[in-house]
C-alpha cells in the first residue's frame, strides 16, 4: 500500500501554488504595464512639444536651412560695400522691431527678379532686381522693414506650429546636422507654402503695417513701401518677375491700408529724408546703365 | 495523491508558460542608448559652426574695412548684371536646391557679420534720420 499524502497538505498545496503563480504573472503584467505607460508618456511628451511654441533655437535652425536654399538658388551678390549698405539700412529699421531677442542679418541675392524674402530667425534677403527698382533709401527701408515685420510677426513660424507634420520635422531636426533629411524636407515644404501658395493675406497686411511703423520710427517717411509697391505693380505688368505680385494681396489694397494707417497716425512726414542721392551712390552697381 | 500531483504539475506548467510568454522589458531604453551618439553629433555640429564663424569667409568677412560707396568688387561685378534665365521661379524649385558647403558657409558668415553700433549711429546721423 502506497503512503498517502496527508489530506491537509494536499488541501493547502494547490491554493498556495495558485497564489504563487498569480504573483509571478502579476510581476510580468506589471512590467508590461510599465512599458505601455512609458510609451504613452513619451507620446504625450511629443504631442506637448509639437503644440508648444517654437524656441528661438528651433527658429534659427529652420531659418538657417531656408537661407542656405535661397543662397544656393540665387547666390549672394558679391559686393561687400552694397551688402554693408543694405545691412546699415536693415539694422536701422530692424532696431524698431518688437522682437529684440532676434539678431537680424541682411544680404543681397544676385537675381534680376524683384523679390525680398525673410526666413525665420532673422535672415532677410533682397534681390539685385528689387534694389534696382528702388529709387531712394526710404523705399529700400520700407521693403526691408516689411520683411522684418514677417519675422517679428512670426508669420512663417505660426505656419510651422500649426502644421504638426512640419513641426515633427523640427523636433527631429534637433538631433541632426544642417542639411539633414528632416530639415531639408521641412524647409522645402515651407518654401512651397510661402512662395507658391503665399502667406495669408492678413499676414501680408500685418507685415505692411509693421514695416510702415518701423520705417517711420527709424526716421524715414512712412510711405516708402507704398511707393515701391506701386513701381513693382507697374514693373510686373511690363514683364518683371516677382513672387510678391504672384502671391501677395493686390497692391491697391495694400497701399490703401498703408495710406489709412499713415492718416490715422497723423504721420506728416513727407519732409523726412528719402535719401535718394545716398541710395544712388551706394547702389550704382545694380542700376541699369543709361 | 495522484490527482494532487497532477494539479501541481498543471499549475507549474502554467507558471512556466506564463513566464516564457510574457514579454520582457527592453534591456536598455532606445532613447537612452542613442543619447551619447546624439550628444556627439550635436558637439560636432557646434564645433563645425564655431570653426565656420572663426573663418568668416566670403565677402562678409572683412566688411568692416570697407567704407563709402566704391569698392573693387563693385567694379568687378558691375557688368555681371543679367542672369535671369534659368533662375528658380517657384518655391518648389528653390526647395529642390541642395545647398553646397559654400552656401552654408555663406549663411554662417551672414550670421557672424554685424556692423558696430557707433557706425550705424553715424550712418543714421549722416542721413539725418531721427529714430525714436
Amino acid at each position: 500500500m502506497k503512503p498517502r499524502m496527508p489530506l491537509r497538505a494536499c488541501r493547502w498545496g494547490v491554493p498556495i501554488l495558485a497564489v504563487f503563480a498569480l504573483l509571478v504573472s502579476a510581476r510580468d503584467a506589471s512590467a508590461q504595464f510599465g512599458n505601455i505607460l512609458k510609451k504613452a508618456t513619451d507620446k504625450a511628451e511629443k504631442v506637448q512639444k509639437a503644440m508648444a511654441p517654437m524656441t528661438l533655437q528651433e527658429e534659427r535652425e529652420v531659418g538657417r536651412e531656408v537661407s542656405a536654399k535661397f543662397i544656393g538658388a540665387y547666390h549672394l551678390y558679391p559686393d561687400s560695400a552694397l551688402t554693408r549698405y543694405v545691412n546699415m539700412v536693415g539694422s536701422t529699421v530692424a532696431a524698431q522691431s518688437e522682437r529684440k531677442e532676434i539678431s537680424y542679418h541682411f544680404a543681397v541675392l544676385d537675381s534680376d527678379m524683384i523679390n525680398a524674402f525673410s526666413a525665420p530667425g532673422g535672415y532677410v534677403f533682397i534681390t539685385r532686381g528689387a534694389l534696382a527698382l528702388c529709387e531712394d533709401e526710404s523705399e529700400l527701408a520700407g521693403v526691408l522693414a516689411h520683411e522684418v515685420g514677417h519675422i517679428a510677426g512670426k508669420h512663417v513660424i505660426h505656419i510651422v506650429e500649426r502644421d504638426k507634420a512640419m513641426r515633427a520635422g523640427v523636433e527631429e531636426a534637433q538631433t541632426h546636422t544642417p542639411g539633414s533629411a528632416y530639415l531639408e524636407n521641412m524647409s522645402k515644404k515651407m518654401l512651397i507654402k510661402i512662395l507658391d501658395q503665399g502667406l495669408a493675406p492678413g499676414d501680408e497686411f500685418d507685415a505692411d503695417q509693421r514695416g510702415v511703423r518701423y520705417a517711420h520710427a527709424a526716421g524715414y517717411p512712412a510711405d516708402g513701401l507704398a511707393r515701391f509697391l506701386t513701381k513693382l505693380d507697374q514693373a510686373t505688368e511690363q514683364g518683371g518677375k516677382s513672387f510678391w505680385t504672384r502671391t501677395h494681396p493686390p497692391v491697391p489694397d495694400r497701399n490703401a491700408r498703408i495710406g489709412q494707417t499713415i492718416s490715422a497716425q497723423h504721420w506728416e512726414d513727407t519732409d523726412r529724408p528719402k535719401l535718394a542721392e545716398r541710395f544712388a551712390a551706394e547702389t550704382k552697381a545694380v542700376k541699369p546703365k543709361a | 495523491m495522484k490527482s494532487a500531483l497532477r494539479i501541481l504539475a498543471l499549475v507549474f506548467s502554467f507558471v512556466l508558460l506564463g513566464g516564457i510568454a510574457a514579454p520582457r522589458p527592453p534591456a536598455q531604453d532606445q532613447s537612452t542608448q542613442a543619447q551619447p551618439a546624439q550628444d556627439q553629433s550635436q558637439q560636432g555640429q557646434q564645433a563645425e559652426k564655431d570653426k565656420k564663424k572663426k573663418k568668416g569667409g566670403g565677402f562678409f568677412g572683412g566688411l568692416k574695412a570697407v567704407s563709402g560707396s566704391g569698392s573693387e568688387q563693385q567694379e568687378a561685378t558691375r557688368t555681371a548684371g543679367s542672369k535671369s534665365a534659368g533662375e528658380p521661379e517657384s518655391g518648389q524649385s528653390i526647395g529642390d536646391v541642395t545647398p553646397s558647403a559654400a552656401d552654408r558657409q555663406a549663411v554662417s558668415a551672414m550670421e557672424g557679420y554685424s556692423i558696430p553700433a557707433p557706425e550705424v549711429k553715424k550712418f543714421q546721423d549722416d542721413g539725418l534720420l531721427k529714430s525714436k
